[in-house]
C-alpha cells in the first residue's frame, strides 16, 4: 500500500501544483463556477416567484438554493474527466507506449484526477460550502448540518468521484472507435447534466423516468450526495444509497478492466 | 473589386474542402451534430419540466420562453458555424506559435483564420433555433410581416457579429497571456444567461450583460421586438449599434495583439 | 556595389515573462506576485545582406537565430533598432513585405494540414496572385528539383517529414520571393533528402537570384550552400565573414594522430615532454595526438620530430572541420564575455 502510494501519489501532487501555477486560470476557474451557479440561482428564484405554492418538486425555495449550489460544487469537484486525455493518448499513440511501463494506465489517470479533485475541494468548494452553511443558518434560518449528515455526504461525494472516473474511463475507451472525442464529450456532458440531477432535481421528472434513473449510475454522481446533505433521506435510506454507490464503483471498475483487456489485446496485435 | 473576388474564391475553396472532409467522416459529423442537438434538448427539457410546475415565469409563457430560447440559438449558431477557428487562437495558436503563418501571408489575418474552418456541428444549434422560431410563428406567438422578417434577418446578423466580436476580443487576450481558452470558456458560460429574460437576474449581472459582455443584445432584447412589439430603436436598433461598436473595439484589440505577438520557441 | 537588400541596425528584442517560483509554496506565491523577468533574446545586432547572397546564420540553441528571422519576416516587432527588408519595415508593412519573402520553418509547416498538397498550391496561387503562366512554369520547376509529383494528391498531414519539407519549400517559393528565410530546413531529414533540398536551394538561388538566409545546426548545410556566415551567441553577433575568410582566420590549426608500434619507455616519454612549444600533446591509449598551427610549423616537420623519438605504426592527419572552428569561436566569445 505504501509502495503503491509512493509510485502514484506524485501524479496527484503534480496536478495540484500545476493547477496553482497558472494564476489567471485559477481565478477564472472560480469565476466560471460562480457564473454557472448564479444563472440557475436566479432562474430558480424567478421560478419560485411565479409559483403558486412554496414547494416545487418536493423542494422549498430555501432547499432549492442549497440544491443549486451543492449540486454545482459537487459535480465540479467529482467530474474530473479523463476521457479527453485517453483520447489524446490514443491519437498520438502513447497508450501503446504506456503498456511498456510498469505503471498501470488507469491507476495513473485516477491519481491525476484525484489531484485535481483535492485541489478543487479546497478551492473553491470548501469556501463555498462554508459560505453556504453560514447563509443557510443566518439567512434561511435552517439548523446547522449535523456531523453525521456531513460525514455521510462527504463519503457519498468520494463514492461519486470514483463512480464518475470509472465511468469516464469506460467512456474514454470510445477513443478507440472514433477520433472525435470532443463531439462525444459534448454529448456526454449534456446527458450527464441532465441525468445526474445537476440541471434540475430528479424529483421533477415523471415517476416512470425516475424509476428508470434509479437503475443507472448517474444519479449516484451528484443527486445522491446532495439529497443526503439536504437530509431528504432517512437513516436507513442513507445507508441504502451509500451501498448502492459502492456497488456502482465496483461494477464500473470491473467493466473498465474488462474493456481494457479487450483493447489491450487489440493494441498488442495491431500496435495501437 | 478584384480583391473581393480573390477573397471569395479562396473562401469557396476552403468551404468545398471542408465539406469534402466532412463527408469522409460522416460519423464524426453526426456525433458533433448529435452533441449539440442533445445539449439543446436538455435545455428545452429543463424549460418543459419547470413549466409543468408553474403557469408562467414573470409574465412570460412557455411559448414565449421557447421563442427567446430559439432566437438565442440562431446568432450563436451562425457565429459558431463561421468563426469557430478563433478558439484555436486563444487555445493553441499563440502558445504553439502556429499563428506565425498568418502573418507571413499577404492577406487579411482575420479572414485567413476564419476561412480555415467551417464548424458544421453548429447546424445542430441552427436547426433547433429554426424549429423553435418556426413553431412560434406557427402557433401565433409572433406574427410575420415583411418588415419584421427583414429586421429578423438584420438582428441575426448583428447578433452573430456581437458573438464574433466578443470571441475575437477574448481570443486576442492570448497575445498577452499566451492562452485565453479559460477566459473564452467562461465568457461562453455567460452567454447562457442570454437564453432567459434578463429581468430575472440581479442588477449587477444585468449591467454586465448589457456592457462588458453584451449578450443581452443578441437574444432577449431584440426578441421583445417580435414578442411584444417593443420599441424598435430600443431593441433591434440598439443591437445594431452595439454590434458596430463592439466590432470596432474587437478589431482594434486584435490588431494591437498581433503587434505584441511573441511567437514561440523562446 | 549593389544596394543592400536587408539591413539590420542595432536590433534588440526583449521578452518579458512572469516570474515562476520553485516548489509547492512557490506555486502558491506565484498566484499573488507581479514580478517579471526580462530576457534579451537579440542584443544589438547589425548586419547587411545583398541581393543574391546565401548567408548561413548560426548559433547554439536559444542564441536568438529564430528571433532574428522572425523580426526580418514581420512576425516579431523589434524592441529597438531598425530592420529593413527590400526597403520595407516588415512589421509595419506586413502585407507588402509578405509578398517579398518566403519562409520555411523546419519544425512547423506553413501548409494547411487538411488540404491535399495540390490544393494547397492552388490556394497559395490565389493568395499571392500568381499568374497562370508563372504558376505552371514554377510548378514544373519545383517538380523537377523536388519531385513533388509522387505525393501531390496526398493530404498534408499524411506526408513524411522529408516530403513535407520539400512541399514547404515549394510553397515558400511559389510567388518567387526576393528573400527566402530557412529556419533549420534539414532538421531530422535523412541524407538523401537533405541532399535534394540543398540541391534545390542552390538551383533556386542560381535561377531566380533569390537571397537565402539559412539557420541550421548542420554545418554541412552551410559548407555546401553559403558563401558567408554570421555567428551569434547569447543574442550578440560574434562573427561575420565569408566562409573563405573564416577558414583563413581559423582553419590553420591541424592535428596529427600517431599510433605507437609498442609502448614507450620512460626515456622516450621524457623526450616527448621536451617537444612542447608550438605543439600541444594529448596522450592517448596507444598513441598521441599532436595539435599545432600550420602558420608555425608544417605537418612534415611534426611527423619528422615524432618519428625521431619512437617507432610509429600509423599516422592520421586531420584538417580542422567547420564544426571545430565554430566551437572555437563560441569558446572565444565566452572567454571574452566572462
Amino acid at each position: 500500500m505504501k509502495k503503491y502510494l509512493r509510485i502514484y501519489w506524485p501524479f496527484a501532487a503534480n496536478q495540484i501544483k500545476s493547477n496553482f501555477v497558472y494564476k489567471g486560470r485559477f481565478y477564472l476557474f472560480i469565476l466560471r463556477k460562480f457564473l454557472g451557479m448564479f444563472i440557475y440561482y436566479y432562474l430558480w428564484m424567478a421560478i419560485y416567484a411565479s409559483a403558486s405554492s412554496g414547494e416545487l418538486g418536493g423542494f422549498s425555495r430555501s432547499e432549492m438554493i442549497l440544491y443549486v449550489f451543492m449540486s454545482y460544487t459537487i459535480s465540479d469537484m467529482v467530474m474530473v474527466g479523463i476521457s479527453s486525455e485517453i483520447g489524446y493518448d490514443v491519437t498520438d499513440g502513447s497508450v501503446a507506449m504506456s503498456l511498456t511501463k510498469p505503471i498501470d494506465y488507469r491507476t495513473r489517470l485516477v491519481f491525476k484526477s484525484l489531484g485535481v479533485m483535492i485541489y478543487r475541494a479546497v478551492v473553491p468548494t470548501l469556501f463555498i460550502w462554508i459560505g453556504l452553511e453560514i447563509y443557510k443558518v443566518c439567512k434561511l434560518g435552517m439548523p446547522v448540518t449535523n456531523p453525521m449528515t456531513m460525514t455521510a455526504t462527504l463519503l457519498s461525494v468520494l463514492f461519486s468521484f470514483f463512480i464518475y472516473i470509472f465511468f469516464d474511463y469506460c467512456f474514454g475507451m470510445l477513443a478507440f472507435v472514433t477520433t472525435y472525442i470532443f463531439g462525444m464529450n459534448i454529448i456526454k456532458n449534456a446527458t450527464l447534466n441532465f441525468l445526474t440531477g445537476r440541471l434540475i432535481p430528479i424529483s421533477f421528472f415523471p415517476t416512470a423516468l425516475q424509476k428508470i434513473f434509479s437503475f443507472l449510475p448517474f444519479t449516484a454522481m451528484t443527486y445522491v450526495p446532495v439529497m443526503i446533505y439536504l437530509g431528504k433521506y432517512s437513516g436507513m435510506q442513507v445507508l441504502e444509497q451509500l451501498g448502492k454507490q459502492a456497488l456502482w464503483v465496483v461494477v464500473l471498475y470491473l467493466f473498465g478492466s474488462f474493456l481494457w483487456k479487450k483493447i489491450e489485446r487489440r493494441i498488442v496485435i495491431l500496435g495501437g | 473589386m478584384r480583391k473581393l473576388s480573390r477573397y471569395f474564391s479562396l473562401y469557396r475553396i476552403f468551404v468545398m474542402q471542408y465539406i469534402k472532409t466532412t463527408m469522409q467522416s460522416k460519423v464524426d459529423f453526426f456525433i458533433g451534430l448529435g452533441g449539440f442537438l442533445i445539449s439543446q434538448a436538455a435545455g428545452l427539457a429543463f424549460l418543459y419540466l419547470v413549466f409543468e410546475q408553474i403557469p408562467s415565469m414573470q409574465e412570460w409563457s412557455l411559448e414565449q420562453m421557447l421563442f427567446i430560447y430559439g432566437f438565442a440559438q440562431l446568432p450563436r449558431g451562425i457565429d459558431h458555424l463561421l468563426t469557430d477557428n478563433l478558439w484555436m487562437v486563444g487555445w493553441q495558436m499563440v502558445i504553439k506559435g502556429t499563428f506565425d503563418k498568418y502573418i507571413l501571408r499577404p492577406m487579411n489575418i482575420f479572414f485567413q483564420i476564419v476561412c480555415e474552418r467551417v464548424q458544421f456541428d453548429a447546424l445542430g444549434e441552427i436547426l433547433v433555433g429554426l424549429v423553435l422560431v418556426g413553431r412560434a410563428v406557427a402557433n401565433g406567438t409572433v406574427q410575420v410581416t415583411p418588415v419584421k422578417l427583414l429586421f429578423f434577418i438584420v438582428s441575426m446578423a448583428a447578433g452573430a457579429i456581437i458573438y464574433t466580436a466578443v470571441k475575437l476580443i477574448l481570443a486576442s487576450i492570448a497575445f498577452w497571456l499566451k492562452d485565453s481558452s479559460a477566459i473564452m470558456t467562461t465568457a461562453y458560460e455567460v452567454a447562457d444567461f442570454a437564453k432567459y429574460p434578463i429581468e430575472i437576474y440581479a442588477k449587477p449581472i444585468q449591467i454586465i450583460l448589457m456592457t462588458i459582455l453584451p449578450f443581452a443584445f443578441v437574444a432577449y432584447i431584440p426578441s421583445t421586438y417580435f414578442l411584444i412589439d417593443a420599441n424598435f430603436w430600443k431593441t433591434i436598433g440598439a443591437e445594431c449599434a452595439v454590434a458596430a461598436v463592439i466590432w470596432i473595439i474587437a478589431y482594434k484589440i486584435f490588431q494591437k495583439g498581433i503587434s505584441v505577438y511573441e511567437s514561440a520557441g523562446n | 556595389m549593389s544596394e543592400n537588400l536587408i539591413e539590420l541596425n542595432n536590433v534588440c528584442k526583449e521578452f518579458v515573462t512572469a516570474k515562476h517560483y520553485p516548489g509547492f509554496k512557490g506555486a502558491v506565491k506565484g498566484l499573488f506576485s507581479k514580478e517579471t523577468v526580462t530576457k534579451t533574446a537579440v542584443d544589438d545586432i547589425s548586419f547587411a545582406i545583398q541581393e543574391g547572397e546565401m548567408v548561413g546564420y548560426i548559433g547554439s540553441n536559444g542564441a536568438g537565430k529564430s528571433t532574428t528571422i522572425k523580426m526580418m519576416s514581420g512576425i516579431l516587432t523589434p524592441t529597438s533598432g531598425s530592420c529593413v527588408v527590400n526597403g520595407l519595415e516588415p512589421y509595419r508593412e506586413r502585407k507588402k513585405n509578405a509578398r517579398n519573402i518566403g519562409v520555411v520553418f523546419g519544425q512547423r509547416t506553413q501548409l494547411w494540414w487538411d488540404l491535399p498538397l495540390g490544393e494547397t498550391y492552388t490556394v497559395l496561387k490565389e493568395i499571392y496572385e500568381v499568374s497562370k503562366n508563372d504558376f505552371e512554369e514554377r510548378m514544373a520547376f519545383f517538380n523537377d528539383v523536388l519531385n513533388l509529383q509522387e505525393f501531390m494528391h496526398s493530404t498534408v498531414r499524411t506526408l513524411s517529414l522529408g516530403q513535407r519539407m520539400r512541399a514547404d519549400l515549394a510553397a515558400a517559393l511559389l510567388h518567387n520571393p526576393k528573400v527566402l528565410y530557412l529556419d533549420e530546413p534539414t532538421i531530422g531529414l535523412d541524407v538523401v533528402v537533405k541532399d535534394r533540398i540543398r540541391q534545390a536551394i542552390r538551383e533556386i538561388n542560381q535561377n531566380y537570384n533569390t537571397t537565402v538566409i539559412l539557420t541550421t545546426h548542420d554545418l554541412n548545410d552551410i559548407e555546401e550552400l553559403c558563401q558567408r556566415i554570421i555567428i551569434i551567441d547569447a543574442g550578440k553577433k560574434i562573427y561575420d565573414a565569408t566562409l573563405d575568410q573564416l577558414k583563413c582566420d581559423y582553419g590553420d590549426s591541424c592535428s596529427v594522430l600517431f599510433e605507437w608500434k609498442q609502448n614507450l619507455d620512460s626515456n622516450q616519454e621524457d623526450m616527448l615532454q621536451t617537444l612542447g612549444g608550438q605543439l600541444v600533446l594529448h596522450k592517448q591509449e596507444k598513441g598521441i595526438q599532436v595539435c599545432f598551427s600550420k602558420k608555425e610549423c608544417s605537418v612534415a616537420e611534426v611527423i619528422a620530430k615524432i618519428m625521431g623519438i619512437a617507432e610509429v605504426k600509423d599516422v592520421q592527419i586531420k584538417e580542422t572541420e567547420l564544426t571545430d572552428i565554430v566551437k572555437r569561436i563560441y569558446q572565444g566569445s565566452e572567454g571574452k564575455t566572462v
